[in-house]
């Protein structure tokens, strides 16, 4: 079935932080640490403990996006029951304002990568995904967003620009989309495609969250290849496309995302500063 | 044209195989970029192993150094490949898996202390619980007291080891202090774990209290768990270990 966008959806556009254990003490002992807070949904998965209590207090304090990393929506598995039970728990137990997963998949025949890898863009793929997709939401009771992901390689049997294979998901399932800019930057320069023909073939009226963050460079066979660390301050060119972006779909929520080598909160706590006066001067 | 599924089967095999050379002809390269974009992704799929051991295992990450924990972690991760998307329990064989690797060498004391460590992440992932009523214990007859099942916290973890492991955790457990030379032969552990209030707390036992508290945990009545633990410990006083436990909170209901 189809459920409404969050259109009134208690996220600040101001940009929220990617919340990360090591800062929880540190986010409860400042009195505004952050717009907003995005957890890992399957950090919190435990029957209760400090991590839950920990989101349970800043979940009083602050407006909640869940993020999802294991759900493997773009599995030809089964759907793991298990995981959604788990998924739905969290979901209601910190009545988050957006749930969010990545349009990948990381599981095959009961084995996991613990990877978001990418999907072949085919009409296959696309009805494949879009029926996990309504699955998940009917199991919620409430829309999702998915995320594009980065890649370092192309399906040869792909037969859709990613672009095309993200709104088509939107349109097919009903979800929202979730934009992270920097993984666009990263696969338009791994693959030789345009970050603005990306914007434009997305529909606005289904992007409610920006991600931002960073990645490295590398050099492999010959070629530089971009890899998606969120280990590293989002890059001059992912903020001229985040410019781009909050022109073409508005004040949309922004999170700073770092995953690996997580810095001092105050590091992204300057990013989200960052992000607020660009889309101020927008 | 390959169904997904067949893909996905050719991907993950390249992934988590030693052969990744069926999955080249998937990607829109020609081989030797195909086969480096795909060692891209195995990478990652081996240093995902390693980055959600060493978040359980961080004092064992700082012992054995980077490199070994690289190798050990990568072995362990081929030997028992992921069959969850929640990598909460991705290293749960992880301590017997290197207490087997060094059982009869001068590193036998690093199974223990990943047990330690495997035991930390479980304790602070359990529920927490309101300490017990006190009121409602001094109702009780004291003639009553040994028909009592006494409920230990959910979060109480005990640990026994030969070696001493718990300054060998809290020597290395702070990555910015220098950690003291331990003498392996200084005697073992007997510990409560406990989280209180975010704070995680060891609580060093006598080998009475010990048994006590392993007797309430597995739901035996008061009085059969005050036996067990006087038939181990002579010097066992139950009163004053009951005063204990319910000051740390690690009794908290009876029923």
């Amino acid at each position: 079935m189809q459920y409404g966008a969050n259109a009134r959806s208690p996220l600040p556009a101001a940009a929220g932080i990617g919340l990360r254990a090591r800062h929880h003490l540190q986010v409860l002992e400042q009195s505004s640490a952050a717009a907003w807070f995005e957890a890992h949904s399957e950090n919190y998965f435990a029957d209760g403990g400090s991590q839950v209590e920990c989101l349970s207090r800043i979940r009083e304090r602050y407006p909640l996006s869940l993020h999802g990393v294991g759900l493997s929506l773009g599995s030809t598995d089964p759907l793991n029951r298990q995981h959604l039970a788990n998924l739905r728990r969290v979901v209601e137990r910190f009545a988050p304002a957006l749930v969010s997963e990545h349009l990948s998949w990381s599981s095959v025949n009961g084995a996991f990568a613990n990877d978001l890898l990418p999907l072949p863009y085919t009409e296959e793929a696309l009805r494949h995904v879009s029926e996990r997709i309504a699955q998940t939401q009917d199991s919620l009771g409430r829309q999702i967003l998915v995320e594009n992901v980065s890649s370092y390689l192309e399906y040869g049997c792909s037969a859709l620009r990613e672009w095309e294979f993200v709104a088509g998901v939107a349109a097919e399932s009903g979800c929202g989309i979730l934009l992270d800019l920097n993984n666009i930057y990263v696969a338009a320069q791994n693959h030789g495609f345009s970050c603005d023909d990306y914007l434009r073939g997305i529909p606005t009226e289904a992007v409610q969250e920006f991600h931002l963050a960073g990645h490295t460079r590398i050099d492999l066979a010959g070629r530089s290849l971009l890899i998606d660390t969120h280990g590293a301050p989002v890059c001059d060119a992912v903020w001229d496309l985040y410019r781009t972006a909050t022109q073409r779909f508005g004040d949309v929520p922004t999170l700073i995302e770092w995953d690996t080598d997580i810095p001092e909160l105050e590091v992204l706590q300057a990013e989200a500063r960052k992000a607020d006066a660009l889309r101020a001067a927008a | 044209m390959t169904s997904l599924h067949e893909l996905q089967t050719r991907f993950m095999d390249a992934l988590l195989g030693d052969s990744p050379d069926r999955a080249i002809p998937l990607i829109a390269s020609p081989a030797p970029v195909a086969a480096a974009r795909l060692e891209v992704y195995r990478n990652t799929v081996r240093s995902n192993v390693v980055d959600a051991l060493r978040s359980t295992y961080p004092v064992i990450w700082r012992l054995v150094g980077e490199s070994y924990f690289r190798r050990v972690t990568g072995e362990f991760g081929s030997q028992y490949p992921s069959r969850s998307g929640d990598l909460r329990h991705r290293g749960d064989r992880f301590p017997a898996h290197l207490a087997e690797l060094h059982h009869d060498d001068e590193y036998r004391y690093l199974g223990d202390v990943a047990r330690l460590e495997l035991l930390i992440q479980d304790a602070w992932l359990a529920p927490e619980h309101p300490p017990l009523d006190l009121a409602r214990l001094a109702a009780v007859a004291p003639e009553a007291y040994e028909d009592l099942r006494f409920i230990v916290h959910p979060a109480l973890r005990l640990f026994e080891s030969p070696y001493p492991v718990r300054r060998i955790w809290e020597s290395n457990i702070d990555p910015g202090a220098e950690p003291e030379p331990i003498d392996l032969t200084a005697g073992g552990d007997l510990l409560a774990v406990l989280p209180h209030r975010l704070q995680l707390r060891f609580h060093g036992l006598g080998r009475g209290e010990w048994v006590l508290l392993d007797a309430m945990s597995r739901g035996e009545r008061f009085a059969a768990s005050v036996d067990a633990a006087a038939a181990r410990d002579a010097e066992f006083d139950a009163a004053a270990a009951l005063h204990r436990f319910v000051a740390l909170e690690a009794i908290v209901d009876f029923m």
